[in-house]
């Protein structure tokens, strides 16, 4: 085998990344390239590395999707990983992009324990990293609100905070990760229609779970459309319109208004 | 007084900033020389850690500390990831940056890991024209450790302390000493740890690691995961002997214990520091300087 620098790197990577045990192939390449010590043969040290790569990859993606990992359990969640990393290897600086693709990799492959339940879990677990990592926006102020003229408010445009997502989900999985959280006792796993706005308020990442109305409002507001329009599309009563509005506010989920000319 | 050739002052006794302990140092600003930080933990985030990072920088000195540079990679440089970790030294008016002498992976591909290079005349060349290249980048000179590696290949002709000594003469660069990984290395590939320490010239030295390790019996892994052990402490000393008064960082990674358990661990370097220091002192006293 050539020993080359650039022949050595990429022998090295390809058996690290490669899953399963060393074949019969990497044992003898390993016996070529890797001096032995005095207690290891030469493919038992190229292991230790092998090893340690998958770890490491699931110990950043556990950090990531800590409600996936706890549903799948330690091996199903490992296979998944190294299915995961085979097909997606970190191609970044940072571990911490290393799971974005997960959701979608996710879509592709139905042989896991409810991949349905799984899917929208992921999708939501990603909603939170990317908050927990988005640029930091000042929140409205009550002041700012009590500044702006009653008669300006069907044309004003509210503007959200960059840290905040809004998602539909087929799974309550805001409750079942509020029961890992908790270490609470995992609520059944049954198809619910469930929406949820996730949010970072003095650097902590929350959840707050909306209904159908509630969470269209939102969706045409962060769209750009006015409050207004965002009525006329979503038929509320005034009173609770009031209150989630409230909520939202004192919530933080808001960064700006902007009037209408 | 600095002993290295670019006048990095001695910061005294350092932890690793971890997130385990960012309300313990927010709200109690426990008396610490300084902190290193992992950089890519503070890279393309906007959130907390940043946020921490930044009142941690008003009031301690901060060092950048990373593991993604893959000096030794025969992948182009990463422009991008260098010009993020420039931005972030000045944001928090890093004393100095450092790395790992270490590939961690080739085709655009990051395994994460501080892979063990070639220590081949070829490989010297490859990594001190990238290092010259990184520091231009960075507009400062780096420090490179020496990582804990557990294999050799065979086809090196260099041993790791020689290497690294050559390779910071080449490309003009810094050591960050690790007594651990001397140590971690010295027992996976069989050297004497002394005769390394003694081939590193005190004056590329800018700072010196400390942490714990995991005996696995047949090697040792690199693992930060507990106290220093004794025979560490000793070579700490000897390295002082040698050396003199470098700015001394503990680090713990993984299960990390509380914040004051972490510092008075960094605080057992200064006591070793100064027993190793009294030798000298006595010898001084008994010359009347």
């Amino acid at each position: 085998m050539a020993t080359d620098l650039a022949s050595l790197q990429r022998w090295m990577q390809h058996c690290i990344q490669q899953p399963g045990e060393c074949d019969g192939e990497m044992v003898n390449q390993a016996r070529e390239l890797v001096k032995p010590s005095s207690t290891l043969e030469s493919e038992e040290r190229l292991d230790i590395y092998r090893g340690m790569y998958l770890l490491r990859m699931q110990e950043a993606l556990e950090v990531d999707y800590p409600g996936l990992a706890k549903f799948l359990g330690l091996d199903e969640f490992m296979r998944l990983v190294s299915r995961y990393v085979d097909l997606y290897p970190s191609r970044s600086y940072t571990l911490n992009r290393l799971g974005d693709r997960l959701p979608a990799f996710l879509e592709t492959i139905s042989d896991i324990r409810k991949p349905e339940f799984c899917r929208d879990l992921a999708r939501l677990e990603l909603l939170l990293t990317q908050v927990f990592d988005e640029t930091e926006t000042p929140a409205l102020t009550a002041e700012q609100i009590a500044a702006v003229p009653q008669d300006a408010w069907e044309g004003a445009r509210l503007r959200p905070i960059a840290a905040f997502r809004l998602a539909a989900f087929d799974y309550p999985v805001s409750q079942y990760l509020g029961a890992v959280d908790e270490e609470n006792p995992y609520p059944q796993i049954r198809k619910r229609k469930t929406w949820i706005a996730a949010y970072r308020r003095n650097y902590q990442v929350h959840r707050l779970d909306l209904n159908r109305q509630a969470s269209e409002i939102l969706g045409l507001l962060a769209e750009g459309k006015t409050l207004g329009d965002a009525l006329t599309a979503v038929r509320v009563p005034q009173s609770r319109l009031f209150q989630w509005f409230r909520d939202w506010v004192s919530e933080g989920l808001f960064h700006a208004v902007e009037l209408g000319t | 007084m600095a002993n290295n050739r670019w006048g990095y002052p001695d910061l005294g006794f350092g932890i690793g900033l971890r997130s385990v302990h960012y309300e313990h140092i927010l709200q109690n600003r426990p008396k610490i020389d300084w902190f290193e930080i992992l950089s890519e933990n503070y890279l393309d985030t906007g959130g907390r850690p940043l946020s921490v990072l930044d009142q941690v920088a008003e009031r301690y000195p901060v060092v950048l500390h990373g593991v993604s540079m893959s000096v030794g990679s025969i992948d182009p440089v990463n422009v991008d990831y260098l010009n993020k970790l420039k931005a972030l030294g000045q944001r928090v008016n890093a004393r100095w940056i450092s790395d790992h002498l270490c590939w961690t992976g080739v085709s655009g591909m990051n395994t994460h890991d501080l892979l063990p290079m070639p220590y081949t005349d070829e490989s010297l060349r490859h990594t001190a024209k990238r290092v010259r290249q990184i520091q231009e980048i960075l507009e400062r000179p780096i420090a490179l450790e020496n990582p804990s590696t557990y294999l050799e290949f065979s086809g090196s002709t260099w041993n790791e302390s020689d290497f690294l000594v050559q390779l910071a003469k080449e490309a003009d660069c810094g050591i960050l000493l690790d007594v651990n990984n001397v140590y971690v290395s010295s027992f996976n590939h069989g050297f004497d740890a002394e005769k390394y320490i003694d081939g590193i010239p005190a004056d590329r030295v800018v700072q010196i690691h400390l942490a714990g390790h995991t005996h696995k019996g047949t090697h040792i892994l690199d693992t930060h995961s507990d106290y220093v052990i004794d025979t560490v402490w000793d070579l700490y000393r000897y390295t002082y002997q040698r050396i003199g008064a470098v700015s001394t960082l503990l680090e713990w990674d993984a299960s990390i214990p509380e914040f004051d358990i972490v510092h008075a661990e960094a605080l057992k370097a200064k006591a070793h520091r100064e027993a190793a220091a009294m030798p000298e002192m006595e010898e001084a006293a008994a010359y009347g300087d």
